[in-house]
This record gives structure tokens, C-alpha cells and sequence, in this order.
């Protein structure tokens, strides 16, 4: 029985890294594609200072792509946990941060394109993906540390 | 073989963590250098240091100024010189919105700029604005409008609550 179970666990892991993945690379695609686009997103915020809404636009698509690239393939896993939570936090902060304060801005949360304001459910699609997240990092860092990681 | 899998399962969560600790600076180097060096060979490159205040979201790509006072709109509206167009979502247009203006929602404007803007020559002076000191939408859709080819297009910024404001012609 709990050999099964394990193995449930495991089969569930896999699944959840895979999704989450896909899911980054999905989101960092068209931020790559239109930096000044998402330059424009990154500010619309308005919360980081102008001096870094550029080098946040250049760089940011690009931990998403690596962490959904590591992701699926495994590699570097307790780095690029701790990189989904940190960042999922982060987006879902400066979601509520905005939605408190009313402004009508473009979420950019899977691309630059307009016509996704920021909402209830943007913030509770990233709630569910940080709920993944938290797993991963728990299986990452202590069902692996106990005794499990030839499975990873 | 059973001493080789203790060996490599003993590490302790301590051990884990720091190698975390060097794998996220690792991902976030690697980010930075992908990120900066194909920015540098990208044909619309993104400068590093952009300039994001108002005065210079308000001037055209060809470094006119866009905005006007809302004495110069106010001229135009009574005289009828002009189209004002409401940048802000719909339901905000719904609710209020100046006499006569039409409602081209930003984050609609690739499915009704058509509809909006069918019975408007390109030189027709188009005055775009939303609400708010800080509100891109007017900026973004002016942009877009000049982009599309019209020749007359300015801001009203902050455009509602200065209207209201004046006790202007408004529609609820």
C-alpha cells in the first residue's frame, strides 16, 4: 500500500512539473517575442521605479523560459522551485497590489497582447499555480531528502 | 550499490538548500545573459534606460506633442471640429462619458477599431482620452491611431475627471 502510494506521488510530480513547465514557457514566449510590449506591461503596474522596467522586460521572460525548461526536464530542480514560488508570490502581490487600488491595467500574465485586465480570477489562476508550486517544493525538498531521489 | 544510494540520500535538507542557493543565482545569470545579449541583436533593441515619464509618453514617434489643454478641447467640441474617443473599458463609457464621444476601448481596439472608425477620414482632428493622471489608455490608443494612419490625433489626458470637473457637456 504505501508503495503504491509512492508511486501515485511520483506519477503526480511528474504531472505537476510537466504543467507548470509548459505553463512558463508558455507565459515567457510572447514577452520574448515583444519586449517593448511587455516593457509597457512591466510599467503599467507602476511599481517598480523607470530605471528598471526595461531590464525587468529583458530579463524576466527569460528566467520564465529557463525555469519551464528545467522544469520539464528536471534539471536544477531545487533552484527552479525556489525561483516559481519566489516569482508566482511576487505576481500575485503585484496583482492584488493593483486590483486594491483599481487600476484598469493589462494583466500580461501569458501575453503582451490587450484584453486581459487584471482580476479575481487572473489572481486565483495564479493562486492555483503557486498551490503546484508549493507541492513541488515540498516534494523537492523533503520527500527527496528522505530517501526518494533516485526518483527525481 | 546500497552504500553508493545511502550516500546519495543522506544529504540533509541544509545541503539542499544551499545548493538551491547557488542554482537560483545560476538561473538568474543565465537569464540576464540571455536576455541582455539577444536584446543586443534584436533589430527593434529595447534600451536598457528608458525614459517612462509623462512628458515623454506624450510626445509622437515623430517627437510631436500629443496632449492638449482642455481649453483647446473644449473649443474643438463646441465648435465640432472634432471626434472624442473613450479609451477606457466599456463599462466605465457606459457609465458616464463626454457628450458624443465614441467608445474604443483599449483593450478591445483590434476588434472595433473597424466599427469605431469607419466613417472617419484620416485628417478628421480625433481627441482620445481617459481618466486618471496616469492613465496610458488615451496615450496607447492615440498612438495606435496615428500608427493606423490618421494625422490628427491628440490627448485630453486625465480627459473625464477634467471634463466633469469644468461642468462640460457629459453623457450618463
Amino acid at each position: 500500500m504505501p508503495k503504491k502510494r509512492n508511486h501515485l506521488s511520483r506519477v503526480f510530480y511528474h504531472g505537476v512539473r510537466l504543467i507548470l513547465g509548459v505553463i512558463f514557457i508558455y507565459a515567457s514566449y510572447d514577452k520574448i517575442l515583444h519586449p517593448k510590449a511587455f516593457a509597457e506591461v512591466v510599467y503599467n503596474y507602476q511599481i517598480l521605479p523607470d530605471g528598471l522596467i526595461n531590464v525587468t522586460a529583458i530579463f524576466l521572460p527569460w528566467l520564465e523560459m529557463l525555469m519551464g525548461i528545467f522544469l520539464i526536464m528536471g534539471f536544477w530542480m531545487p533552484g527552479t522551485v525556489i525561483w516559481c514560488n519566489t516569482l508566482l508570490v511576487v505576481y500575485i502581490g503585484a496583482l492584488c497590489f493593483n486590483l486594491a487600488r483599481g487600476l484598469d491595467v493589462n494583466c500580461g500574465c501569458f501575453s503582451t497582447t490587450k484584453g486581459s485586465t487584471i482580476s479575481i480570477e487572473t489572481i486565483l489562476w495564479d493562486v492555483a499555480f503557486l498551490a503546484l508550486s508549493v507541492y513541488l517544493f515540498f516534494f523537492v525538498f523533503f520527500k527527496r531528502t528522505s530517501g526518494n531521489r533516485r526518483f527525481i | 550499490m546500497f552504500i553508493q544510494f545511502q550516500e546519495k540520500t543522506s544529504k540533509t535538507l541544509g545541503q539542499h538548500f544551499l545548493q538551491s542557493v547557488w542554482q537560483c543565482a545560476a538561473m538568474f545569470a543565465l537569464a540576464v545573459f540571455l536576455g541582455f545579449s539577444i536584446n543586443q541583436f534584436r533589430v527593434s533593441r529595447l534600451p536598457l534606460i528608458e525614459d517612462w515619464s509623462m512628458e515623454a509618453l506624450l510626445k509622437s514617434p515623430s517627437g510631436d506633442r500629443l496632449d492638449m489643454s482642455l481649453v483647446e478641447a473644449k473649443n474643438l467640441f463646441f465648435q465640432k471640429a472634432a471626434i472624442m474617443i473613450d479609451a477606457r473599458p466599456n463599462d466605465d463609457y457606459e457609465k458616464g462619458h463626454i457628450r458624443g464621444a465614441r467608445s474604443l476601448p483599449w483593450h478591445e481596439v483590434d476588434q472595433r477599431f473597424m466599427e469605431v472608425t469607419k466613417d472617419i477620414s484620416v485628417n478628421t482632428p480625433i481627441i482620445t482620452y481617459c481618466d486618471g493622471k496616469t492613465c496610458r489608455l488615451s496615450h496607447d490608443l492615440a498612438n495606435f491611431l496615428l500608427d493606423m494612419g490618421f494625422t490628427n490625433v491628440r490627448i485630453l489626458v486625465n480627459g473625464w475627471t477634467k471634463w466633469q470637473h469644468a461642468d462640460l457637456p457629459v453623457d450618463k
